[in-house]
């Protein structure tokens, strides 16, 4: 019961950005939850570990967004994974949550490198 | 947790999906060098709980269109059941609301909406000839063969057009001479219907003239001839003459449409035969109008121009032949109108009753639901903070409804299943297609449609109600301040609503059932009681005139002479057996042979007016004495002696029936008698003019018996051994009571009053239930209202008044409004009606004065438990 708190909380916090990146991560081409997962830990140089638990739902919603789409291919081991890739409107998805995210960032760095903000 | 069948697969795959997630992972740190089992491990630490990354991943799917109505569905269910009272209540307010709906439109779509069954069955119509100078509503439909002759050679509208004529035939040969129904036809009759036989052939034109050729019906084939494959050829006699099977028809042809379907067809030539040369035979005879005739329209034809282009033709007939065709006129009208009649007038007024009958069910069935709407506004408001949407509430509630409606359906068809059963033993069997009543995909489309529509229309307004809950209330416990004014006011008016539309369908039930009354007991001009009648042919070719003539002397005298029998008598046409004579006759001084007069006919033994107690007012009756060798004798009736002996004395007058077709002159004749009146059609229709011959100076058709006995049981089998003593050959048919003759003639009025009765019983019902629950709820909604007063120092009296008040003010507002419907709608019933006013005033008070009561009585109830409210209780449960 926890455990699915912990997840819940974790859904929570990542909702949004977590979709970012998963969407970028598509950018750079085809790729299953496995290699998703382990592009974004490799990118944001082992900083941002992420969990199985929340890449799935995320994953998951976006396929019924209809923003990737998702088929069995065969991997580079000749395992039969599920292969996701970007659609159309995902790719418009990832053009607008990229620019929200940058006002979003500049917003909050503009708070915090306010004069004085350190010592608050 | 089950999944439904499309989601399984859909599960199975994430299972996999997140497999090869994981054997990825094992297999990336076992080629970093991990320990495998380490590596799995850890892996495995890594990934979390497989079975609850499945679950969370599954809620992302949401639910589809369907897996939402199931889940409604669910619920409603759920819900339903924790009510079991309302349910109860709703699903027989439905069943009764659409069972009725199914069963009158599973009689209205036998009836009128089943095509005829005959290919291309739009393209048939009738012909009717139609006598203008005759009162409108008289009309005559029928036509002569030399007409019917000169419009199918004239016309260029039809396809193939047909003449026929019901026949009667006795079937020699079998163990016992059988009577059979059949038909005289034109040759092009099969051709014009779109039928031929399955075994040898139709008729051709050349039969209209000579060859005695018949054609049977698939069921004769089967009982006489064994189904015999080499019946076509063969001969049989029928009416003591041979003639030739040249075909068979497929079993389900049924033509002329009747119960029971005809079993041999004729040709023309049967019309064209003669018994003496100097005899004119009936095919050339314009004035001899007994033929019906149907025609298939050409693919380029419609009703309007096939009746302009007989009018054309007609107006030329008149004028070559104005002795007999003067004022005649024609009318095409499409084949399945003619043979629904007026019957349509009444299926439709029977339709709109259960129509009403059902929207008293629907309305019953808002108000319960608005009821139950404030009742669990606390429910509502909970979902509604909860995060349900106004539209998600309505659709769940709509849900609701339709499962209510689908429940109510399911018992309402197990009740128009059973109904039908029983009607069956009440339908007038003479209108067609009642006796092929039944549940089809038609009649159950029309349930599924009226099921939906109903569920709309008592289910939408509630659900919208509720769905405006203002989610606080859901916290407050409360559910007394919910029902503002508006909503009762709402609930006033469909209780108003409802009274009204109840109203309208029993002053409709009430002017039928005063009709109906006055029908019974209108009295017919004779004593039905204990009177068998029977029929029987003489026939022409064994029998000449004067034989047959004597035949009937000599069966009427054994008659006589039998046990019990008190008088006997014969004649044609009997009343009320459906067949009616009209023969001209010419005045003394009239002008010239156009102007003839038309009056009704009927051939009788002499004693016949007293064996059917038919009072003489003067003169004399015919006596065995007025025979071919004495002078010509006649006995009026008495509109006949008003109509045209208004001022003189009729005994002793004159007048020369245009009798041409056994007699070589038709002579004058002489007024001996004049008779009461007979309802000789119906009890419905006003009595006419009419005049009587004796069967020794006129007889042009076979005759029935009628006798006045003391024990009608046994006497069937006395008049038979009587027949086959005087000749063996004859088959005695029709042998049936004048009772039974009664009975059928009111059989279709009956019909319809007794379900509109029923109909306007259950809308009662209904509408009482109705406003005992609006008012049973307002008393609940009151308890610390009336408390108060009661603990103020009211009397329980005064509560009580005060209650009565409010449902009689309802009951008084639908009662006016009712009223004033039902003076427009029973407009609808005039054709219906017999001596009964249809803004009767003694109905329409007799109607109020019952709603009135009923409305008391719905009253009483909840305001005496408004009396009772305990006053210390009622302010404390706040």
């Amino acid at each position: 019961m926890t455990k699915l708190r912990r997840h819940e909380n974790r859904i929570e916090l990542l909702q949004g950005t977590l979709d970012l990146l998963i969407l970028q991560t598509l950018q750079w081409g085809p790729q299953h939850g496995y290699g998703i997962s382990q592009a974004i830990r490799l990118h944001s140089s082992e900083i941002l570990q992420v969990d199985t638990g929340s890449l799935y739902p995320a994953m998951h919603r976006l396929e019924r967004q209809k923003w990737i789409r998702a088929e069995w291919k065969l991997s580079e081991n000749n395992q039969r994974a599920r292969v996701y890739q970007l659609t159309a409107a995902g790719r418009k998805q990832l053009v607008a949550a990229r620019s929200r995210w940058t006002q979003l960032s500049e917003a909050i760095a503009g708070i915090l490198d306010r004069p004085g903000a350190s010592e608050a | 947790m089950t999944l439904p069948v499309w989601r399984r697969r859909q599960d199975e795959e994430l299972a996999e999906e997140l497999a090869t997630h994981l054997r990825m992972a094992i297999a990336d740190r076992v080629a970093r060098g991990e320990d495998p089992e380490e590596a799995a491990r850890a892996a495995r630490l890594e990934f979390g709980n497989v079975s609850v990354i499945r679950e969370t991943t599954r809620e992302v799917w949401g639910w589809t269109a369907i897996e939402q109505l199931a889940q409604d569905v669910r619920y409603a269910c759920r819900t339903l059941r924790r009510a079991p009272g309302f349910t109860l209540v709703a699903v027989i307010t439905l069943a009764l609301g659409i069972g009725a709906n199914s069963a009158m439109f599973s009689v209205i779509n036998a009836v009128l909406l089943r095509p005829l069954p005959f290919p291309s069955p739009d393209a048939l119509v009738a012909v009717s000839g139609v006598d203008h100078r005759r009162a409108a509503g008289s009309v005559s439909l029928s036509a002569s063969w030399p007409d019917f002759f000169d419009w199918r050679s004239k016309s260029t509208s039809f396809e193939h057009l047909s003449a026929y004529r019901d026949g009667s035939f006795t079937l020699a040969g079998g163990d016992r001479p059988l009577h059979i129904t059949g038909a005289v036809v034109s040759s092009e009759l099969l051709s014009t219907l779109g039928v031929q036989p399955v075994l040898g052939r139709g008729f051709r034109l050349e039969d209209e003239t000579g060859g005695d050729v018949v054609v049977i019906s698939d069921s004769l084939w089967r009982s006489q001839f064994a189904a015999a494959p080499d019946v076509v050829g063969r001969t049989v006699v029928l009416n003591a003459r041979p003639f030739t099977i040249i075909g068979v028809m497929p079993a389900a042809f049924n033509f002329p449409i009747k119960v029971p379907p005809a079993q041999a067809w004729i040709a023309a030539a049967e019309d064209a035969r003669v018994e003496h040369p100097d005899d004119t035979p009936m095919t050339a005879q314009r004035g001899a109008h007994l033929l019906k005739v149907i025609g298939r329209l050409r693919p380029s034809a419609t009703v309007a121009s096939a009746q302009a282009d007989l009018d054309v033709i007609n107006a030329a007939l008149a004028r070559e032949f104005p002795v007999d065709n003067a004022g005649r006129g024609v009318r095409v009208l499409p084949q399945l109108d003619v043979l629904v009649g007026d019957t349509r007038e009444s299926l439709l007024v029977l339709l709109a009753a259960v129509g009403c009958l059902l929207l008293i069910a629907c309305v019953n069935l808002a108000n319960l639901l608005l009821a139950r709407g404030a009742g669990r506004s606390r429910e509502i408001a909970m979902r509604v903070a909860l995060g349900a949407s106004a539209r998600r509430i309505v659709r769940q509630l709509l849900t609701e409804s339709l499962v209510l409606a689908t429940l109510g359906t399911a018992c309402g068809l197990a009740l128009a299943y059973g109904s039908i059963a029983v009607l069956g033993r009440w339908l007038p069997v003479q209108v067609r297609g009642l006796d092929q009543v039944a549940i089809d995909a038609t009649v159950l489309a029309f349930t599924a449609g009226a099921a939906i529509v109903s569920a709309l229309a008592f289910g939408l307004v509630p659900a919208l109600q509720a769905a405006r809950t203002d989610p606080a209330l859901g916290s407050q416990g409360g559910s007394r301040t919910t029902s503002g004014r508006a909503q009762r006011r709402l609930r006033g008016a469909l209780v108003i609503a409802e009274t009204a539309v109840g109203v309208v369908l029993l002053v409709g039930a009430g002017l039928l059932l005063r009709s109906f009354d006055r029908l019974t007991r209108t009295h017919p001009g004779f004593d039905a009681d204990h009177v068998l009648t029977a029929n029987f042919v003489v026939p022409d070719s064994r029998y000449t005139y004067l034989e047959q003539v004597a035949f009937y002397d000599g069966v009427l005298a054994d008659l006589g002479a039998l046990p019990d029998v008190e008088a006997v008598a014969a004649t044609a046409p009997l009343p009320l057996s459906g067949s009616n004579f009209t023969i001209s006759f010419e005045q003394e001084g009239a002008v010239s042979r156009v102007d003839r007069e038309s009056a009704g006919f009927g051939i009788v033994s002499p004693g016949y007016f007293r064996a059917m107690h038919i009072p003489l007012l003067s003169g004399r009756d015919f006596s065995e004495a007025d025979n071919d060798a004495a002078p010509r004798v006649v006995v009026i009736n008495e509109s006949f002696a008003r109509r045209y002996f208004p001022d003189v004395d009729p005994i002793g007058r004159r007048f020369k029936p245009g009798l041409a077709t056994t007699e070589k002159d038709t002579p004058w004749r002489e007024v001996v008698g004049v008779v009461g009146d007979i309802r000789h059609r119906s009890l419905a229709e006003p009595t006419s003019p009419a005049y009587f011959v004796p069967y020794a100076q006129g007889l042009i058709t076979s005759l029935r018996l009628v006798i006045r006995t003391r024990n009608t049981t046994g006497m069937a089998d006395s008049v038979r051994k009587v027949m086959a003593g005087r000749d063996p050959e004859i088959a005695l048919y029709d042998v049936k009571t004048m009772e039974e003759y009664l009975t059928t003639s009111v059989a279709s009025p009956r019909f319809q009053t007794l379900l509109l009765a029923l109909f306007a019983g259950l809308g009662l019902a209904l509408t009482v239930v109705g406003l005992y629950g609006v008012m049973a709820y307002g008393v609940a909604q009151r308890t610390r209202e009336f408390g108060i007063r009661l603990a103020l120092g009211a009397r329980p009296g005064e509560v009580l008044g005060l209650v009565m008040r409010g449902g009689l003010a309802l009951v008084a507002i639908g009662l006016a409004a009712g009223i004033v419907a039902a003076m427009f709608a029973t407009r609808l019933l005039a054709g219906a009606l017999y001596g009964v006013n249809r803004l009767d005033p003694a109905t329409f008070g007799g109607v109020a004065a019952v709603l009135l009561a009923a409305g008391m009585l719905a009253s009483y109830l909840p305001a005496r438990r408004a009396t009772r409210v305990d006053p210390i209780g009622a302010l404390r449960s706040e």
